[in-house]
């Protein structure tokens, strides 16, 4: 095709098609308070439930009496483990294979477990009634550190897998074992540590943090005793998984079961599984015929739903005197929880970690991993990453950094050394993983021209020479890669369905359309970006094509969003869906222009004649012949599905920078600088593509610099509040400057590779290895997260630096 | 959450009129704030009750408590309470506590250690406040503690110590008045003190 004309460009403005920064569609409502969230939802008769929880982290359960409650006037009904046993839904299956107490029965395994159930005419009353449910515990000893559990004679935690030797993914090896699961090549890594001139080992624990969405979980469970229908507004990032679930779990037929998600505050992981809530509030709609809604309130919702991380890695470099990684090898211990509740793919326990060889061509590496029960919540969610990618990035950025700070080579260097070259594309780590596309010097290069790094480093040489200087200045230096798009359904599946994704597209005979997905956003954007893709493919404006999701009546299966997979995943159904009404359209265009189908060309928005631009079809006047002026034998119409199944994983990747300062005196961190550059392929919507960077280097920043859920050895959760678990407002987030590079998946329809997830797995490294490189010079090579005052104080005065 | 406190409040009255306040289950309770006995179920067990306020934090608790330990020749009561709060939190303490001679035969010394656990909502919501609550709660005990033992009678009209650690309907001994603890006025003390540590670290 030749260079459009200025008509031509018009033409592509009027689509607000690919690569435009469209204005948010869902702003309008939004920034009005028009949203429709799950609590905005109010059914006649409606009841609510509160839920009765465990004080105790570990404990037989010796009495419950509700009598006192149930005497409270509203009070509908008060359930408990032996309400649900006759529908055999007192415990549930997870999805890791495990199961997982929907009320505790007999014993609680962490604190603030759900114990029974209220449900009365309002909220208030429901409380009180919570109040006066009496439940009589006898303490057991608490297992919180993961080390512990795996001790012999460590208290037992799961009495119902007594005698259970044999786990999903393997021999259980002590009562709170749960798998061990291995990647890679043991031997090559030994091999390659033998022979190595030069190692470094460090143990790096990520601690347990959470989500924290602005809007916390819930549901309103509605069941028709008439039709035997039952539907959920629910807060669920994939309503499709969910409607099997509850099938399957309740043997209601699918058809009979509806879950809508309508607008979500917010998922980042914390609203993938099936709580008990969600359960016992369906369980009291049945039960009383009525609606019933539940919602979370913040202490629940830190305190119970779905934490993440709480991964705690051993992990080793081998390389050469000159810098060159020889090989990796990681020992991980995972803290699960109470119940195996992770949300992973159902063949990897420890979900996509083996990514951890990172953006280095490094040519050995093995890891295991082992799971572990404690009297902690269950979960195991990928907080704003793809399944456990954020840990794996983690660990071995910070083990490229000790290695450089052990050889005394630039932390930039080491890793220009070891980068995937641009032409090893496709290449295949040692752990199996197929990187489809990458340019890492382009972008480190880029990166370290547009900070001067040349010249951060000699302000750092200059303040480590001055005594008196009242800061110490850190620079970190991350080079990340991500693998996204969960994924071809030959290697993942959730509960047996492939992760594949869709999209059905209905054109309208005026030229107006709708798409309809198996994906649901919790803020990404979908009704804009998935248009505009609409838009550049089929030359329809992406203002008249609606965009919906999150009603499993109306869409078509998929397995919903997290994961940075909707792009990936159903941005490439809707191209293929897109691609299919393009081909029908096509012989709609030659019939009303009387020529073959390969006489024409398409250009932006319409059919026409080679070499004739005065004879064309538009789109729009398609979509009306496709109503009425079919050639003979083609039925009416223009729509399309797509089951887009993906053959590989994306890889997007990035660089990032920070410049920190450190207080002398309090341990107060400044980020004076964030520079991130960030390539995702074809990018849709630049717009969209800087507010969800900007939101998860804020996620990021967050994370590394206070996000963390401390437990006492009683079990007690010490930070379940907004009093105490840092979620940072305008006043504390830095200043982020973005950037990027375009390297388009080839496997991908439009190459584009996902990107709201790189700046949180990007940054919380990259954080780290500033604050540890602005204590280089004192011999420090890892501090464990998070970099608060405090804590960073703390190493002030073991270093001696302290004003 | 355990925190584990080790205690001495000066007292000015003489060592045996504090012990008759201190082998007194019912008068130590009553010493401390919004503590107090409620039941005695035989010689060693009591049921009573403490309500405690802490910002958000807020329990009654409703308990057991067995006298372990009660010497009158080493002046010396250990007790074991255990209690729960309906609203989701519980609490136990061990407590030792001994009267020790002062500077002068007319004072005396107030010797505690306990170690306290709480559990649930009061943990997590009171818990980074603990230690200076526990502080501020005891300070009120000694106080309230200071003023029975004071209000008993002279040391010369006292009943010898021996008789009167079997004595349970002994002298009538005036605890202060149970009331919760009072969440602005201890809010306001922590202000306090916390701006004393502030000033006082510098000099």
């Amino acid at each position: 095709m030749n260079a459009p004309t200025d008509k031509g460009l018009e033409r592509i403005a009027a689509l607000a098609g690919i690569g435009e920064p469209r204005l948010r569609k869902e702003d309008a409502r939004f920034i009005q308070g028009k949203g429709n969230y799950v609590d905005d939802i109010k059914l006649p008769g409606m009841l609510h439930m509160d839920i009765v929880r465990s004080p105790l982290a570990h404990a037989r359960i010796k009495r419950i009496d509700k009598s006192a409650a149930l005497a409270i006037p509203g009070v509908h009904a008060v359930l408990t483990a032996d309400d649900l046993k006759p529908l055999k839904l007192h415990w549930m299956p997870t999805l890791a294979g495990d199961v997982a107490a929907v009320l505790a029965d007999l014993k609680v395994h962490f604190q603030m477990q759900e114990v029974a159930i209220v449900v009365a005419d309002d909220r208030y009353i429901a409380a009180d009634a919570v109040e006066a449910v009496q439940v009589e515990y006898e303490e057991l000893p608490v297992v919180i550190d993961p080390y512990t559990a795996l001790a012999p004679g460590a208290p037992v935690l799961r009495d119902d897998l007594a005698g259970k030797t044999e786990g999903v993914h393997g021999k259980r090896t002590h009562p709170n074992h749960i798998f061990t699961w291995e990647a890679g090549d043991k031997a090559a890594a030994d091999a390659a540590f033998a022979r190595a001139p030069v190692t470094v080992a460090e143990r790096i624990v990520y601690p347990r943090v959470h989500p924290c969405p602005l809007e916390t979980c819930g549901c309103v469970a509605s069941f028709d005793p008439v039709r035997g229908e039952l539907t959920t507004y629910m807060t669920s990032q994939a309503p499709h998984v969910v409607r099997t679930v509850v099938s399957l779990l309740s043997g209601i037929p699918e058809s009979k079961v509806r879950i809508v998600s309508p607008d979500i505050g917010g998922g980042f992981g914390n609203k993938v599984g099936v709580y008990p809530g969600y359960v016992c509030a369906i369980v009291a709609s049945i039960v009383l015929g009525r609606p019933v809604k539940w919602i979370e309130d913040r202490i629940e919702n830190i305190s119970t739903t779905a934490f993440a991380r709480d991964y705690h890695m051993d992990g080793e470099l081998a390389a050469t005197p000159d810098g060159r990684i020889l090989g990796l090898r990681v020992q991980v211990l995972a803290d699960h929880g109470a119940f195996d509740a992770c949300a992973d793919p159902t063949k990897y326990p420890a979900g996509l970690f083996h990514i951890c060889t990172g953006s280095y061509d490094i040519a050995a590496a093995h890891c295991s991993v082992k799971g572990v029960y404690t009297n902690k919540a269950p979960g195991g969610v990928a907080y704003r990453c793809s399944f456990r990618v954020t840990e794996a990035v983690y660990l071995i950025e910070r083990l490229v950094d000790i290695l450089a700070q052990k050889l005394n080579i630039d932390k930039a260097e080491i890793r220009a050394r070891n980068f995937i070259r641009k032409e090893q594309f496709p290449y295949t780590s040692a752990f199996g993983f197929e990187y489809d596309s990458g340019d890492h010097p382009t972008a480190l290069k880029k990166v370290l021209a547009a900070c001067d790094y040349a010249g951060l480093r000699a302000e750092q040489a200059a303040k480590r020479a001055d005594p008196h200087c009242p800061t110490l200045m850190g620079i970190g230096l991350v080079t990340f890669t991500e693998v996204v798009g969960a994924g071809p359904s030959k290697m993942c599946d959730i509960l047996g369905v492939g992760m594949f994704d869709s999209c059905e597209i209905r054109i309208h005979p005026t030229g107006s359309a709708i798409a309809r997905m198996g994906t649901i956003s919790q803020g990404q954007g979908h009704q804009t970006t998935y248009a505009q893709i609409i838009a550049t493919e089929l030359g329809i404006p992406s203002e008249v094509i609606q965009v919906e999701e999150g009603d499993t009546s109306t869409a078509p299966y998929g397995l919903g969003t997290y994961g940075s997979r909707s792009t990936p995943v159903a941005g490439a159904a809707i191209a293929m869906a897109a691609r299919k009404i393009h081909a029908k359209a096509r012989k709609i265009a030659a019939h009303l222009l009387e020529v073959g189908e390969g006489d024409l060309d398409w250009e932006i928005d319409r059919f026409k004649l080679k070499g004739d631009d005065a004879r064309f079809k538009t789109m729009k006047d398609i979509a009306w012949a496709a109503y009425n002026r079919l050639p003979p034998g083609l039925e009416p119409g223009l729509e399309a599905v797509h089951y887009y199944d993906p053959p590989n994983f994306t890889f997007p990747f990035g660089v990032y920078l920070c410049v920190v300062d450190i207080d002398r005196g309090t341990g107060e961190t400044q980020v004076r600088r964030f520079y991130a550059l960030d390539d995702c392929g074809t990018r849709i919507n630049p717009m969209i593509i800087e507010g969800q960077i900007h939101g998860g280097l804020t996620e990021g920043y967050a994370v590394a610099m206070g996000q963390q859920m401390p437990f006492d050895a009683q079990g007690n959760l010490l930070g379940n509040t907004l009093m105490d678990y840092f979620l940072p407002t305008a006043v504390e987030t830095p200043h982020w400057e973005t950037d990027h590079t375009v390297t388009p998946s080839p496997h991908h329809p439009i190459g584009a590779k996902g990107v709201a997830e790189s700046p949180h797995v990007g940054s919380i490294p990259t954080f780290t290895s500033a604050v540890v490189d602005a204590f280089a010079h004192l011999g420090v090579t890892h501090m464990t997260l998070p970099h608060s005052a405090y804590r960073v104080w703390q190493q002030l005065k073991k270093s001696g630096v302290n004003l | 959450m355990e925190v584990k406190l080790d205690k001495r409040y000066p007292l000015d009255v003489e060592p045996a009129r504090a012990w008759m306040v201190l082998q007194d289950v019912r008068a130590v309770a009553g010493c401390m704030p919004g503590a107090a006995i409620t039941e005695q179920v035989d010689d060693t067990h009591y049921k009573g009750t403490v309500k405690v306020k802490v910002g958000p934090a807020n329990a009654a608790f409703g308990g057991d408590i067995e006298v372990l330990a009660l010497d009158p020749a080493a002046m010396k009561l250990q007790l074991l309470g255990k209690g729960a709060d309906r609203s989701g939190s519980s609490a136990s303490m061990n407590l030792t506590a001994h009267v020790e001679a002062g500077d002068t035969a007319a004072t005396s010394v107030l010797v505690g250690e306990a170690a306290v656990i709480v559990n649930g909502k009061f943990a997590q919501f009171g818990g980074r406040m603990m230690s200076q609550v526990s502080d501020m709660l005891l300070a009120q005990f000694a106080d309230n503690f200071r003023a029975a033992a004071a209000a008993l009678p002279a040391p010369q009209a006292a009943p010898p110590v021996a008789s009167a650690a079997a004595a349970s309907g002994a002298p009538a001994l005036s605890p202060a008045p149970v009331r919760e603890l009072n969440a602005l006025g201890l809010a306001w003390g922590l202000v306090k003190n916390w701006c004393a540590g502030m000033f006082g670290r510098r000099t």
